[in-house]
């Protein structure tokens, strides 16, 4: 007869549908994609995340002395897609459900990751190569340890020495 | 008497939308904020109003792109001061994934000051209500100002 009334006896008993949000912490979706947080011991400099940020919103500055980069990501232009930590190798850029943004115009410069990340040394002859965290040494340098950790020429010295090392112990082994 | 209608107005500040290019995702943010109750910006007192000579707080998105830019600018020009602009998305600021574009005129600074960025691509409705309630307290701010200046 008053179909309205069972409607109206629901609303009264579910109370309102407003969020409580400014005078209360507003829910959010433990998956929700907000900014992204980077952890600068586990970055290895490999520039992948610059090469898939949409937006261009990472940018890695070679230091003027050579001793590292400088690694930003602008959250002003970062459009929250998490392609950099879908693609970071090791897990340094992740997407937090952080979404309190909101800033003031004079801040706006100031509202980004900025770290300074130093380059690694060839543990044999001290050359500069790209940074060695515990993070990709688990992931990539199982197989030869100590070989990942050598700039390119090492590398390549101490194969030739290794070939020729497996090489004359087969020759004294078959002559 | 101003003081006391200042004090007065600051409680209901009257939120003005301008779409300066924009894809569209931010403008139905915008709508969300306001329109659902779920999220219900009027109940802060913010109202949402049709023209610019009635506005306090601007909401910005898009990119501006030179074809709106001139409009954008004249629209700008007849809100009244003291007023509050909110950058809302990442395009007024940046350009989002539209910078460089040969049509984008961003960052929107160059031309009208913004007090207040919400970044995001779209932000959620309760980060404009957090960028929105920043602009409040910025306008609040400038409305004693003015009131001191002119009596």
């Amino acid at each position: 007869m008053f179909p309205f009334l069972k409607i109206m006896l629901r609303n009264l008993l579910l109370g309102p549908s407003t969020d409580a949000f400014p005078f209360a912490p507003a829910k959010t979706h433990e998956n929700f994609r907000g900014c992204a947080v980077f952890d600068p011991e586990k970055c290895i400099l490999c520039g992948i995340c610059h090469h898939v940020c949409a937006a261009g919103a990472i940018q890695l500055r070679p230091s003027e002395d050579g001793a590292g980069m400088q690694y930003l990501l602008w959250h002003n232009s970062c459009v929250f897609c998490g392609m950099c930590a879908h693609y970071c190798p090791t897990g340094a850029l992740t997407m937090s459900n952080n979404w309190h943004l909101a800033h003031t115009g004079a801040e706006m410069f100031s509202n980004c990751i900025s770290s300074f990340i130093p380059f690694g040394e060839c543990a044999q002859c001290g050359a500069k190569i790209q940074p060695r965290p515990q993070a990709i040494i688990d992931k990539l340098g199982v197989r030869s340890p100590e070989r990942f950790l050598l700039c390119p020429q090492c590398k390549r010295q101490s194969i030739v020495r290794n070939v020729a090392q497996v090489r004359s112990t087969r020759r004294q082994e078959n002559p | 008497m101003l003081q006391f209608l200042s004090k007065l107005a600051a409680r209901s500040p009257w939120i003005y939308r301008i779409n300066a290019g924009s894809c569209n995702g931010c403008d139905v943010e915008m709508a969300t904020t306001a329109l659902i109750p779920r999220y219900d910006v009027e109940r802060l007192g913010c109202k949402y109003c049709g023209s610019p000579r009635h506005a306090d707080v601007v909401l910005i998105s898009g990119p501006l792109t030179l074809r709106v830019r001139d409009k954008v600018l004249r629209v700008y020009n007849e809100i009244p001061h003291p007023k509050v602009t909110v950058a809302v998305g990442v395009c007024p600021v940046s350009g989002g994934c539209f910078r460089d574009g040969y049509t984008v005129g961003a960052d929107i600074d160059h031309y009208i000051p913004l007090d207040v960025i919400v970044p995001g691509c779209p932000p959620r409705p309760q980060a404009i209500m957090e960028g929105v309630l920043k602009a409040v307290e910025i306008w609040r701010a400038r409305l004693e100002e003015s009131v001191c200046s002119h009596s």
